[in-house]
């Protein structure tokens, strides 16, 4: 039939393919490497959203896409796919993370002390339009503080808790391999709490700001004060078959606590992902914040917002109204044109349908 | 004895792409789909090699249950050679050896986006129907919670309501593809977005039909001769597209479901939509040894 060269089919994906891949120009090990040296934050970035830690994985995904987002972490999850699962690590630890930056935006110095790390949060945000000149990038090496402030630090929660400010939370010991982890099981709702925190671990950066911040400004009920945010590097314990634990390595880990006063006590909303991601921690930190008793439909609601910023998922959907829908559309079109058609299995025996 | 002897080699994937673990879940699931006829069973749905939407929950049902011996037929809208069919049965060849085919009736699976072949499956077939939306009650409960409870208590009055609602506004009922449908005379399903003339090919089918939802992360079945009833009322008849009469420009091929395609004149003609049928139709026209299997419309007539 004519229509398969107008259609195209296999040769035409095999070409429109190439021709992506040739608007990239074909590349080796060194610019996957420079991708990583260059851009950690963005690497962060996907390594979240991909929930797959691995830094020249997610290098070669973006030099593989060009950096669309939504592919490198498509690419990335679809790899992890292929993974076993051979171990499940220790729980990580606030007070035991190797911190890098900890602010509290809830008091004006606490135990540990604030301890601003990298940022550009009071930088000038202005192109440096010298380097398109030819002059170098080259900002003033950084002084050592007098005093290196300590690795660790202890969690501003369990000070408040000591005080009666927040409730603890009933502990209820999981073993290792009970806990819901979202990549083997379906999202239900009401989500336990793992599944509810590996989405927004694992959700778009995009989305849950979006989500988040139409809470800040109103649409949730709580508004939120940062209590702690870390940016901090994690060691990744596991139990040798022989029971020694050890660290197998580290990685790059957001959290942040959100607070707003409750009844007579403060309440919190917690979230944390892979990577340094400042802003993704926090908005989804708010949406925990303001998740019991939302409107149903509503942005802070659990069900909306977990499954609409499901990166894979939400980006498919979008671009899955490209293919053909034909077939739908003729048989919406027939039902249009009006009363013409036609009772279906006019046989005697094939009577179909079920009616009140 | 050394580690290395009790180890397979290693390989970048596992047979057929999605690891064990993965494969037992998905089979587990199916076979609560089968005991439980159009109930929608949960499950992980891991990501595959290609987006979300584009076929992900039927691939991970074809990739569960192809063996090197199985022969593979995907279709997207009907036709073999649509891009999104081919890059596919491209993948599923490529991970799992099987062979592939357009010929309904050489294929064992048939993976498929909004169509069921016209030619009539057998007993030893699977089909595999890709499905966007799982939930028949999406239009009228968003919310997946309140709807699971609805499925539970068997409540689809505000589906017959809507039904109702259309005959009264526009005269007849305006649901176009994916007409929901009672399977078993318990749950009621959206039969993919199959058009209505395909509906009746599920009802009492000699083959299994397996429905997956990939980015819903939702698996449900009509195992064969199970009733699959479209909702209608009594006074008024299921109606399938009027394209009884309609003949194929291509093939010459009358009585199957087909495309419209406008014209510059401002008319149009029709082409069959189950194209590997048209191409069938052409060859025996040009007196090639090719056979049409028994089809389930015969003249346009839904045969017992």
């Amino acid at each position: 039939m004519a229509y398969v060269a107008t259609r195209g089919g296999e040769q035409a994906i095999e070409q429109a393919e190439r021709l992506f891949r040739a608007d990239l120009a074909p590349f080796d090990r060194s610019r996957v490497d420079e991708i990583r040296r260059a851009m950690p934050y963005l690497i962060d970035r996907i390594m979240g959203e991909a929930s797959l830690y691995d830094p020249d994985l997610a290098a070669l995904a973006l030099a593989q896409t060009g950096g669309e987002l939504y592919e490198a972490t498509l690419l990335l999850r679809a790899w992890r796919t292929t993974q076993p699962r051979i171990a499940i690590a220790q729980p990580v630890l606030q007070d035991e993370l190797l911190v890098q930056r900890r602010i509290s935006a809830a008091f004006k110095d606490i135990p540990g002390g604030q301890i601003l790390g990298p940022t550009l949060d009071y930088a000038h945000r202005i192109l440096d339009t010298a380097v398109l000149e030819g002059a170098a990038h080259a900002p003033p090496p950084v002084d050592p503080a007098p005093r290196p402030a300590p690795q660790r630090q202890p969690s501003l929660a369990d000070w408040e808790r000591t005080e009666g400010l927040v409730a603890s939370p009933a502990h209820s010991p999981v073993a290792p391999d009970d806990i819901p982890d979202l990549t083997r099981d379906p999202l239900l709702i009401p989500a336990p709490r793992a599944h509810r925190l590996q989405a927004l671990a694992r959700a778009e950066t995009g989305g849950v700001l979006a989500l988040g911040y139409s809470a800040m400004r109103g649409y949730g009920s709580a508004h939120p004060t940062v209590n702690e945010l870390r940016l901090a590097e994690a060691e990744i314990r596991v139990a040798h078959p022989d029971g020694t634990v050890f660290s197998c390595g580290r990685a790059r880990v957001s959290q942040a606590e959100v607070a707003a006063k409750g009844g007579d006590q403060i309440e919190l909303g917690f979230a944390a992902t892979f990577g340094w991601n400042e802003v993704k921690v926090i908005a989804a930190a708010t949406l925990d914040l303001n998740s019991d008793g939302a409107a149903p439909g509503s942005a802070t609601e659990e069900e909306f917002y977990l499954y609409h910023t499901e990166s894979v998922e939400a980006s498919g959907f979008c671009i899955h109204f490209k293919m053909p829908h034909y077939v739908t559309f003729q048989s919406a079109l027939d039902a249009m044109r009006g009363a013409s058609g036609e009772p279906a299995g006019e046989g005697a025996d094939h009577k179909i349908g079920a009616s009140l | 004895m050394s580690l290395a002897s009790l180890t397979r080699p290693w390989a970048a994937m596992s047979y057929g792409f999605l690891d064990a673990s993965a494969r037992r879940e998905i089979r587990r699931k199916l076979i609560k789909a089968v005991a439980v006829p159009g109930c929608q069973m949960p499950y992980a749905s891991r990501e595959v090699p290609m987006a979300r939407g584009w076929g992900t929950g039927g691939l991970q049902a074809t990739l569960t249950l192809v063996t090197p011996e199985s022969v593979v037929k995907v279709i997207d809208q009907g036709a073999d050679d649509s891009v999104n069919a081919a890059s596919i049965r491209k993948f599923v060849t490529r991970v799992s050896g099987c062979a592939a085919t357009w010929d309904t009736a050489a294929a064992t699976l048939i993976q498929s986006r909004h169509r069921i072949p016209e030619e009539r499956l057998r007993a030893d077939q699977v089909l595999i129907l890709q499905v966007p939306d799982p939930e028949p009650l999406r239009r009228v409960e968003p919310n997946i919670s309140a709807a699971r409870q609805m499925h539970a208590d068997a409540d689809y009055g505000r589906l017959w309501l809507t039904l109702y609602e259309q005959i009264v506004r526009k005269g007849r009922i305006m649901q176009g593809a994916s007409y929901p449908s009672l399977v078993n005379g318990r749950h009621v399903i959206t039969p993919s977005p199959i058009p209505r003339w395909d509906v009746p090919k599920l009802n009492m089918a000699r083959h299994l039909t397996i429905l997956s939802a990939g980015r819903e992360k939702r698996i449900y079945a009509v195992p064969p001769h199970t009733r699959v009833e479209p909702l209608v009322f009594s006074d008024r008849p299921y109606q399938v597209e009027a394209h009884r009469g309609l003949t194929c420009a291509r093939s010459g091929l009358g009585g199957f479901f087909m495309n419209e395609i406008p014209q510059a004149d401002g008319g149009r003609i029709h082409e069959v939509s189950d194209s590997n049928l048209g191409i069938k139709a052409i060859r025996i026209a040009e007196g090639e040894d090719e056979t049409i299997a028994e089809t389930w419309y015969r003249n346009g007539e839904m045969q017992p």
